[in-house]
């Protein structure tokens, strides 16, 4: 059904959106090759000089503890994507699954639940929310998910309940209702294939939006506890830069920016492919 | 029901929600006061006493009513770390937040709304992708990864070395921008490929509309249209994004700014209450920001009748 | 002194987004004399905007391939001006009414607004001057209150009421030559006749040539002079009015005749 409805839209995705994809991919492969542990499995040993500069030993030197910079970046991909993985599949889901209750059931009390629901957590400043939860799980090592989770999932469950108000009044829909399918069967068979594209774009922007936060989190202290992340790398190169030292700076600064520039590619791609705006002057 | 006081109940039943949430991450997981006020090894009178001082004994729905009550009131009491009013610390925070933000704030959108005029004008052109390509990788970029780059460039011996590195010693014209300079190159470099991004959805989708191929079929130049017509129909989705984001520009992206320069705004002395547990500064700050939220609903509202007839 | 108000040849509209796809509008060619009405018919779909939209120069060249052995505007070959010189043209000695009246004007600017800056744009006249115009325009197209139209923005007019604002717009500048889009298909029927009364008054006084595109044979009838029928993007037949419904050629001017006949009995 899912993959019948991609076909049924015009798919052309552009050369950048191509390049994107191939990043993507890059890194996906990368991520599992740290997970099978055929690479960046030496992250925290300390076991080179302070600073060594890049070389055939070091390939992109050494930080402030003597660890091993290349190491840290690839075992950071891992990391990265375990994050926007997580994130992104479950906040999608969750505004998905509020999104077209609300819809489908629009101008309702669930649906006004919903609604405030979303409203008060954009409400709430979103470093701070996400600094209470984590406060809140203390010692948790999901705190950070579980806050991102908690606030992604509004733009998804706005654009989703949008989508399924306009598919709702569609004839196949009425006449699914009118031979009398059960409400969750017509919303799992009819409607949620139909809000897919929707929700692809959706969990590509918030896997972007879960690395990028993840970075700010980690230098606040927030972030990853145990492990190594590009946000943490960053965190350490704060103080190393005013030394004069920008290894670890621009390998984490780097392959952050591709990673992200791959899926934000990706995502533009896909959201012009479905969604072509024809005008021009 | 009359629209103001529909607007104003959707309005309280936000404030409600904001507070309930906070009030529970914060003050009721938040973390425990009393050992940072008494020291550790106190006697177990002077335990409960200070448990009782600060409420910690009584109910969830009696302590979440008094937070109410206080929030009401403006009774926001003192920061437990350093008893020092939180009125007037709003009051020293406040300033220092918006001098620091509002410019580079400002900024990133007119120069959104610049670039995005100039994409829809060249829509499809070689300017359009670049704009384009150059927002995307704008959008790529950490926040972190542009304060730290800016500030090495402009901070450091490593570069320029022309601003400092952090502090806020701000006296004067010169002073303030000798401060201000960095913080708000990088807020503009942060934002202004979302805005760009989001400015040229809205332009292109209003050039495509009917009315614009009746001003192109009688003589309008595409300057025109673009600062006219387009300008104008989009002020709706442009006056909403610049309200919504101010409350979070200001209270979310002063938190990194003001932590990493260490300057002594408003997001810096919210994070410190954070990570300290300092209820009553936490109190105010998530209370304003909810009210701030609520008027400036409110007021967009009644900007928009403003912008668009056709909103009566 | 005899050239036509508007002369087309060899006119073709194709889209670039699909480049294998047949014309849009292949090789049409046509001479719309000075003063006369000629109607463009055609069953929906078969180019009659498209047509329109590319004697303006309104196809944006990113999505839309335009070529032409000549649009002559007076005896001037404009397929080849430059877009300033184009965009003098246009409003001023060859405007447009569209189909859609709802949407066609800015929602955001008063008619009044609209109807006097092209005026300024084109007369380079002043404030006052575009006004007092525009007003004298507005009550010219049949409305008895001009003052309180010309403050009125558009959503506070009715569709019939709109379009009668863009008749204004469309003869302010008194052009020669008006393409006039099924102006009348989204009204009801009295509304119909009163707007198309006006424009073709209008049109005999400034002695403006109008291409009416429509797909009522009944309007052909009662106001067009010569009559060309498209379909699929290609004249098929070209006629004086009286001699099309008495001895229509092709065989889909007969079944679009049979469709009006067929409602009118
Ligand atoms: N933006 C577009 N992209 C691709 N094809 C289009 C586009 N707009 C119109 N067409 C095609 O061009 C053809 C001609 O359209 P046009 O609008 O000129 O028809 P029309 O004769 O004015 O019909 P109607 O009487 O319904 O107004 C149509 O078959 C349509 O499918
Ligand atoms: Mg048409």
């Amino acid at each position: 059904m899912a993959t019948e409805i991609l076909a049924r839209r015009k798919m052309r995705i552009s050369r950048s959106g191509l390049t994107g994809l191939v990043i993507v991919i890059f890194f996906f492969l990368l991520a599992v090759a740290v997970w099978a542990g055929w690479a960046g499995q030496n992250w925290s040993a300390a076991d080179g000089e302070r600073w060594a500069s890049p070389g055939s030993t070091w390939w992109f030197g050494t930080n402030q503890l003597g660890q091993d910079i290349f190491e840290r970046a690839v075992y950071s991909v891992r990391t990265a994507f375990e994050i926007g993985i997580v994130v992104s599949l479950l906040s999608t889901a969750l505004g998905a699954a509020l999104g077209a209750v609300a819809g489908w059931r629009s101008n309702t009390l669930a649906d006004g639940t919903v609604l405030w629901l979303a409203g008060v957590l954009d409400s709430i400043p979103f470093y701070l929310f996400v600094a209470a939860v984590a406060f809140a799980l203390q010692g948790l090592p999901w705190a950070m998910h579980v806050a991102m989770i908690a606030t992604f999932w509004t733009a998804t469950a706005r654009l989703a309940r949008a989508e399924v108000m306009k598919i709702k009044s569609r004839e196949f829909v009425l006449s699914a209702r009118a031979i009398g399918l059960p409400s969750w069967l017509i919303l799992m068979r009819h409607v949620l294939p139909n809000t897919l594209h929707i929700l692809l774009i959706q969990a590509s922007i918030s896997f972007v939006a879960a690395i990028k936060t993840e970075v700010i989190l980690s230098f606040l202290g927030l972030g990853v506890q145990d492990g190594v992340s590009w946000g943490l790398m960053l965190a350490e190169s704060t103080q190393e830069v005013l030394a004069g030292h920008f290894n670890n700076f621009l390998a984490a600064s780097i392959m952050l920016f591709l990673l992200l520039l791959g899926f934000n590619l990706l995502s533009d791609a896909l959201q012009d492919s479905f969604d072509p705006k024809q005008a021009a002057l | 029901m009359p629209w103001f006081l529909r607007k104003l109940s959707h309005g309280g039943l936000l404030i409600l929600g904001v507070t309930f949430i906070s009030f529970s991450l914060m003050v009721w997981f938040g973390p425990d006061q009393t050992y940072t006020l008494i020291g550790k090894n106190a006697t177990t009178e002077q335990i409960a006493e200070v448990r009782e001082q600060l409420g910690y004994n009584q109910s969830f729905v009696v302590r979440y009513g008094h937070y109410l009550a206080d929030l009401f009131t403006f009774n926001l009491g003192a920061s437990n770390s350093s008893g020092e009013s939180v009125n007037r610390i709003l009051q020293k925070t406040i300033p220092v937040t918006l001098a620091l933000m509002l410019p580079g704030f400002i900024l990133g959108n007119l120069l959104g709304i610049a670039l995005a005029l100039l994409a829809t004008g060249k829509k499809d052109q070689w300017t359009d992708r670049l704009i384009t390509g150059f927002s995307v990788t704008g959008m790529s970029i950490s926040f972190l990864v542009v304060i730290i780059f800016l500030q090495v460039l402009l901070c450091t011996p490593y570069g320029l070395n022309l601003f400092p590195v952090r502090g806020w010693q701000v006296s004067g014209l010169a002073s303030y921008l000798y401060y201000v300079t960095v913080p708000t190159l990088s807020l503009i470099f942060i934002t202004v490929g979302y805005n760009t991004r989001f400015f040229r959805a809205v332009f292109v989708e209003e050039a495509g509309k009917d009315h614009i191929r009746t001003a192109r079929a009688y003589g309008a130049s595409t300057m025109t249209i673009l600062w006219r017509h387009v300008l104008k129909n989009s002020l709706v989705p442009i006056i909403t994004r610049f309200m919504y984001t101010i409350p979070l520009v200001v209270i979310s992206g002063s938190l990194l700014i003001e932590s990493y320069f260490g300057i002594p705004g408003i997001g810096k002395a919210t994070f410190d209450a954070v990570t300290s547990g300092d209820q009553p500064v936490l109190k105010a700050v998530v209370g304003l920001t909810a009210v701030a939220f609520i008027v400036i609903q409110l007021f967009t509202d009644f900007i928009y009748k403003l912008v668009d007839p056709r909103i009566a | 002194m005899n050239q036509p108000a508007l002369r087309i040849s060899k006119l073709t509209v194709k889209s670039t987004l699909e480049p294998g796809a047949p014309a849009i509008v292949s090789e049409i060619g046509f001479d719309l004399r000075k003063g006369e009405i000629l109607a463009l018919v055609g069953e929906s779909g078969c180019g009659k905007t498209k047509t329109a939209e590319a004697i303006m120069g309104l196809l944006p060249a990113s999505h839309w391939q335009v070529t032409a052995g000549a649009i002559e505007l007076n005896g001037t070959d404009c397929s080849d001006l430059p877009p300033a010189s184009l965009r003098k043209l246009r409003g001023n000695e060859i405007s447009m009414i569209f189909q859609e009246p709802l949407t066609a004007l800015d929602p955001v600017f008063s008619c009044g607004h609209q109807v006097s800056s092209v005026l300024r744009r084109h007369l380079g006249s002043a404030r006052n001057e575009a006004r007092d115009r525009t007003i004298k325009m507005l009550q010219q197209v049949g409305f008895a209150d001009p003052e309180r139209i010309f403050r009125s923005y558009p959503h506070q007019l009715s569709g019939g009421m709109r379009q009668r604002v863009m008749i204004a717009m469309a003869m302010s500048c008194r052009p020669a030559v008006l393409i006039a889009d099924e102006p009348t298909t989204a009204l009801d029927v009295t509304t119909q006749a009163q707007v198309l009364d006006q424009l073709t008054k209008l049109g005999r006084e400034y002695g403006t040539a109008i291409l009416l595109i429509t797909h009522d044979l009944g309007v052909v009838a009662q106001y067009a002079d010569r009559v060309m029928v498209m379909l699929d993007g290609v004249i098929v037949e070209t006629a004086e009015v009286e001699n099309l419904f008495k001895q229509p050629q092709h065989p889909c001017t007969r079944q679009l005749l049979s469709y009006t006949t067929g409602a009118v009995a």
